[in-house]
């Protein structure tokens, strides 16, 4: 009897490391297979961590200059476009801005790339692709996390203690990634085939900047915009994003009616199973194109 | 139950002009022009090329499997759909256990990371996981012998260095199957004797499956087996014992055209000086197609110069190899002491090989021109010498035909 259990238990595990590549059947995602790679994905994005900085006298400094930079001018800029007297909280409002900005930013595009950087690896050995893309994302994770200290610093110096709210910015900072994860694996996919990507790109980002409540408030835009445009205005999961991460962290008024909240999030997870699937679907086919 | 890996009627298509119009700079030019041909002719115009076509074999735990052909026949198409990085068009594959392929080496080093660093990275790139890594990375180091240097970056390191850190992390992958292509062509020969060594211990050690690509015959039937032989996409020798597999290779390679020298465009060096003819001339100073061990062999050599000086400090060599590789010698004007001052612009020099030394069988020449040390032409197999045994010692005995080999003069003593 126990015999026989411990012979199913064998071909049973048998069965687990039999692999099938049939060019009849479609690819599906495989998150067994991902998880198995979990030590690739982190390397991978130690990889780009480490050499990112390597040979450089300031190191990991530079992670915090530029989003330093970045704040200081879009603050003088925001506050000329729309004076506040209250300059402790507008500072804090933009910096919040702009680095949820930058991960956004910076997770679409380097995302976008990351299959093409790393076709030396892909046409060579095989793992799941979606590593890859994942491995991006994590980069972009961590030196969100390094301007992210900076944020909280300038906060609480500035404004003061956090409150209730502050604890809700992680769900926003999912919502954040999960979107630019989309996005970003949609235009790797197409960015095998179609170089054209890497122009677009920029240009996207650029006027994704201008269109979204990245160092102007989301009032401002309200104020502004013909009635119109409003709903399309609010219908950008990016705003929604931008400005539930702004109100985490100074607890002002979070100007997105739940209508659009939520079809926000629909249209994001939408955008997820699609681009998935798209990946899925052409991931095979990648070592052929690159 | 005992076969590892299942091949079903494997194939991969290409299409031609699609990979064409992607190489090209001016891409939006070439796909317009596309779209209005396709447009005019009223279909896209493609050409399909099948690199792997019906493709079926079945390899057993335990089987060191040597894939042999020439250069386009296939052979990295079909590793590269056996290790999944591309896949096939029609067919199926069907595997037990784990499997590591390892097409380069040094898949994902980065030359910022250091050595250490670049272990872990690639060690996972190859699909070890962190505590094997751990596990191993002493037994690694010291198969690598960089130990001093495992804190510097690998951009620091010489070729050398880099070649046996990258080995010797594949060397310790622990897959049921390794899929090898060419990568030992690199390395220096004592440490591709370590790697070979290894491959070999692990694989009669454990029982781990081997499938190997090389062009090297020695290594193959050193390392392997089975043999497999592919012609233009298709079986040509199914799975057999490897000295059956490396004998048809021969006989297939021995059947291909011979190509005129002065039409070859598959040269390397600087292209001064090139070789334009090479003859074979027997005693009476005859053209002729085969010669004899233990006669005498004139090799004419007709070069041509681009300028109208006359030729100083010129070197010719020619290497003389087997048809399965095997490098037998290495004679030229420098080494023996003929060196040639004012040669005319163009004509032919003479190599005057007393006594044929080298068994019965095909070589194929090697032939280079230097000047002043640069290499100006350099032809690979520029002409086969076809070889028949001869009376080499005047004993009317030959050496046993089972062994092809250079033979040297000799006399035995009963006493000095």
């Amino acid at each position: 009897m126990q015999l026989n259990i411990l012979t199913i238990l064998w071909v049973y595990l048998k069965c687990l490391m039999k692999t099938i590549v049939d060019s009849q059947k479609a690819n599906v995602l495989n998150l067994t297979e991902i998880f198995r790679f979990k030590d690739l994905l982190w390397n991978l994005a130690m990889r780009d961590v480490l050499v990112r900085y390597k040979q450089t006298i300031m190191g990991v400094l530079w992670a915090i200059v530029r989003p330093l930079v970045n704040i200081i001018i879009f603050g003088l800029l925001s506050q000329f476009i729309e004076h506040s007297t209250n300059v402790a909280d507008k500072l804090v409002t933009v910096s919040a801005g702009v680095i949820i900005w930058g991960l956004i930013s910076t997770s679409i595009s380097d995302i976008s790339n990351s299959i093409l950087n790393n076709s030396n690896i892909l046409t060579k050995v095989y793992f799941p692709k979606l590593i890859i893309p994942l491995s991006s994302l994590a980069v972009c994770l961590i030196d969100f996390a390094i301007s992210f200290v900076i944020l909280l610093i300038v906060k609480i110096a500035f404004v003061g203690m956090p409150s209730v709210a502050f604890f809700l910015f992680p769900l926003f900072v999912l919502y954040a990634l999960v979107f630019s994860f989309s996005i970003g694996l949609f235009f790797a996919t197409l960015n095998v085939k179609f170089r054209d990507i890497k122009f677009i790109i920029p240009f996207l980002l650029q006027v994704g900047f201008y269109v979204c409540p990245v160092f102007l408030s989301t009032q401002f835009y309200l104020d502004k915009l013909p009635e119109v445009l409003k709903p399309v205005f609010l219908s950008n999961p990016l705003v929604s994003i931008i400005d539930g991460f702004k109100y985490c962290l100074i607890g002002a008024e979070f100007l997105v009616p739940q209508v659009y909240f939520i079809s926000g999030i629909v249209i994001t997870l939408l955008l997820l199973f699609f681009s998935l699937r798209y990946f899925v679907k052409f991931e095979k086919t990648f070592a052929d194109y690159i | 139950m005992n076969c590892i890996i299942k091949v079903e009627n494997l194939g991969k298509k290409y299409q031609l002009n699609h990979l064409l119009s992607r190489s090209k700079d001016d891409m939006f030019f070439s796909s317009v022009k596309n779209k209005a041909k396709s447009f005019l002719k009223g279909k896209q115009v493609a050409e399909e090329f099948w690199a792997i076509r019906d493709v079926s074999f079945e390899i057993q735990k335990g089987d060191r499997v040597g894939i042999i052909g020439r250069n386009g026949a296939g052979k990295s198409t079909l590793l590269k759909m056996l290790s999944r990085i591309v896949a096939p068009t029609t067919g199926r594959i069907e595997y037990n256990g784990r499997m590591a392929s390892l097409l380069e080496v040094g898949t994902g080093f980065h030359g910022d990371l250091t050595g250490r660093e670049n272990i872990y990275l690639n060690g996972s790139i190859l699909g070890m996981r962190k505590h094997e890594i751990d596990a191993r990375f002493d037994e690694i180091v010291d198969f690598s012998e960089i130990e001093k240097f495992l804190d510097t970056p690998v951009k620091r390191y010489s070729s050398g260095m880099y070649v046996r850190l990258a080995f010797a992390v594949a060397a310790h992958l622990d897959p049921e199957i390794l899929v090898v292509d060419e990568v030992l062509a690199v390395g220096d020969a004592a440490f591709q004797k370590k790697c070979l060594g290894k491959m070999q211990d692990v694989s009669a050690k454990d029982g781990r499956t081997i499938l190997f690509v090389s062009h090297n015959m020695p290594s193959l039937t050193n390392l392997c087996n089975k043999g497999i032989v592919l012609k233009n996409g298709t079986i040509h020798q199914p799975l057999c014992n490897i000295n059956d597999a490396v004998r048809s290779y021969v006989d297939l390679a021995e059947s291909i055209e011979y190509q005129e020298i002065a039409a070859r465009t598959d040269r390397q060096g600087e292209g001064k000086i090139k070789l334009t003819n090479c003859t074979v001339l027997n005693s009476e100073n005859k053209k002729v197609n085969i010669c004899v061990t233990g006669e005498k062999v004139i090799l004419k050599l007709d070069y041509e110069s681009l300028d109208f000086k006359n030729l100083d400090n010129i070197t010719f060599a020619i290497s003389i190899n087997g048809s399965d590789g095997t490098f037998y010698s290495l004679i030229g004007n420098e080494f023996s002491g003929n060196p040639f001052q004012g040669l005319p612009s163009s004509g032919a020099v003479y190599c005057i090989i007393n006594k044929w030394p080298i068994t019965s069988g095909r070589y194929g020449l090697n032939i280079a021109i230097n000047q002043n040390g640069f290499m100006q032409d350099w032809i690979k197999d520029a002409v086969f010498i076809d070889v028949e045994d001869g009376d080499y010692y005047g004993t009317g005995r030959l050496v046993p035909g089972t062994h092809r080999c250079v033979l040297m003069e000799n006399t035995w003593k009963e006493n000095l």
